[in-house]
């Protein structure tokens, strides 16, 4: 396999680099200009500069690889503006699929959302077979993760998988994204929040994932990677029992969930800076349905890391990069 | 490299990332609260010298940098054992 990720840099793709080393292969790493590529050039991965409104830098990027990783699909810094995300995110995934079919990519692994995954008649675990009909109104990031899978799955130049991954959680997300209120919840800030179904994955299972994905003589189109489902209330509380600190308030309803997301945004938009809770957190929260990954498991021969295990890693890692305070408590836990 | 060089070279970078003069930046700035840095644009500033200056700095490496100084310093320290190896 000679692949190419784009995305690299970024929390899964790192993840993935080293899933992609550990099999022996050498991926060439897109990366934007200007990006933290510091993790990269510790891992020696040759490098390709890549901008998905630059055709021309993916074309170059992809020539000579017979199989690309998409892990750089649109994700609004803000949910404020639904149709600007959906036209960006449509025209990116466009010019990729575009390149890749003018390379002769054989085969593209496209990292979309369990966001566009619906809920299953009578309330069980949601599988595969479970999509939403049209593009979910509740939320900007929903409606753009629906665009782009449909659109990806509609390709018939060139093969595509899709990968909906859940919350992923591990080493190496730098810019603390789905980490967000794991690692508050660690320092002891209690943010505001709704309830609902929470599904998480360990980022090195889905990395590995990914690279079976590609490798795989006859896959699946659409895969979920979960580990587990469970109601984020609950894990909010097992998450302050894990780092000695104060359990968390009470959940708002989801009307004052998300009223506090918008107020968030539209504040972080004015003065810059990251809301307190984002706008498709909450929505992911409030429509989130407990997961099946079975198809994954059977497939690809994945056995999902437990959350302690990732936890732990996840710890390590947030410790030595010091986006954790190393903590006495914890040690003697140990 | 003199530590002049090192240090012009961090204000350019600097003033390429945030909105500020290259000459109102000073080494006892923090990158955060002086130059409103938030940490993804500092790890950028990081990233870039490292690239720039060919250094091999890993991410635990830069985890305690706070000040255009302490970028300087680790800048340096990086250079001279470049310069050893």
């Amino acid at each position: 396999m000679k692949p190419v990720v784009l995305g690299a840099a970024g929390f899964l793709g790192l993840n993935l680099v080293d899933a992609l080393l550990d099999e022996g292969l050498e991926p060439r790493c897109g990366r934007r200009k200007r990006t933290n590529v510091l993790a990269l050039r510790q891992r020696k991965v040759p490098m390709v500069h890549t901008e998905l409104d630059e055709p021309a830098t993916l074309e170059a990027a992809f020539a000579h690889a017979d199989v690309v990783f998409h892990l750089a699909g649109h994700y609004p810094r803000l949910s404020l503006e639904p149709e600007v995300a959906r036209q960006t995110g449509l025209r990116q995934l466009e010019a990729v699929l575009d390149a890749a079919a003018k390379a002769g990519v054989r085969r593209l692994v496209y990292v979309s959302s369990t966001a566009t995954v619906a809920p299953a008649p009578g309330g069980g675990p949601s599988t595969e077979a479970h999509v939403f009909e049209d593009a979910p109104r509740f939320g900007t990031y929903h409606g753009l993760k629906w665009h782009m899978e449909a659109r990806a799955l509609r390709e018939d130049r060139l093969e595509v998988l899709v990968a909906c991954p859940s919350a992923c959680l591990g080493p190496w997300d730098l810019r603390v994204g789905t980490s967000a209120l794991l690692v508050a919840t660690a320092r002891g800030l209690d943010v505001p929040h709704p309830d609902g179904v929470v599904s998480w994955v360990d980022a090195r299972d889905v990395a590995l994932g990914l690279v079976r994905l590609a490798q795989h003589p006859s896959p699946a189109r659409r895969v979920i990677l979960s580990a587990g489902s469970t109601r984020l209330q609950h894990l909010l509380e097992q998450l302050a029992q894990r780092y000695d600190v104060a359990p968390p308030s009470a959940p708002l309803a989801d009307a004052e969930a998300l009223a506090f997301c918008d107020a968030e945004e539209r504040r972080a938009a004015k003065e810059g800076g990251r809301p307190a809770l984002a706008r498709e957190l909450a929505d992911l929260i409030i429509h989130g349905v407990p997961l099946d990954a079975a198809l994954a498991r059977r497939t690809l021969g994945l056995s999902f890391r437990s959350l302690s295990t990732t936890l732990d890693a996840f710890d390590d890692w947030a410790r030595r990069v010091r986006i954790l305070p190393s903590s006495p408590r914890q040690e003697n836990r140990a | 490299m003199s530590p002049d060089t090192v240090q012009r070279r961090v204000v350019h970078i600097i003033s390429q990332l945030v909105p500020v003069k290259p000459e109102a930046i000073k080494p006892e700035h923090r990158l955060r609260e002086d130059l409103g840095m938030d940490s993804v644009a500092s790890m950028e500033l990081l990233s870039m010298l490292a690239e720039e200056l060919e250094l091999d700095v890993g991410v635990e490496d830069v985890a305690d940098v706070h000040t255009v100084g302490a970028t300087v310093a680790l800048a340096e320290a990086f250079l001279a054992k470049k310069k050893v190896a």
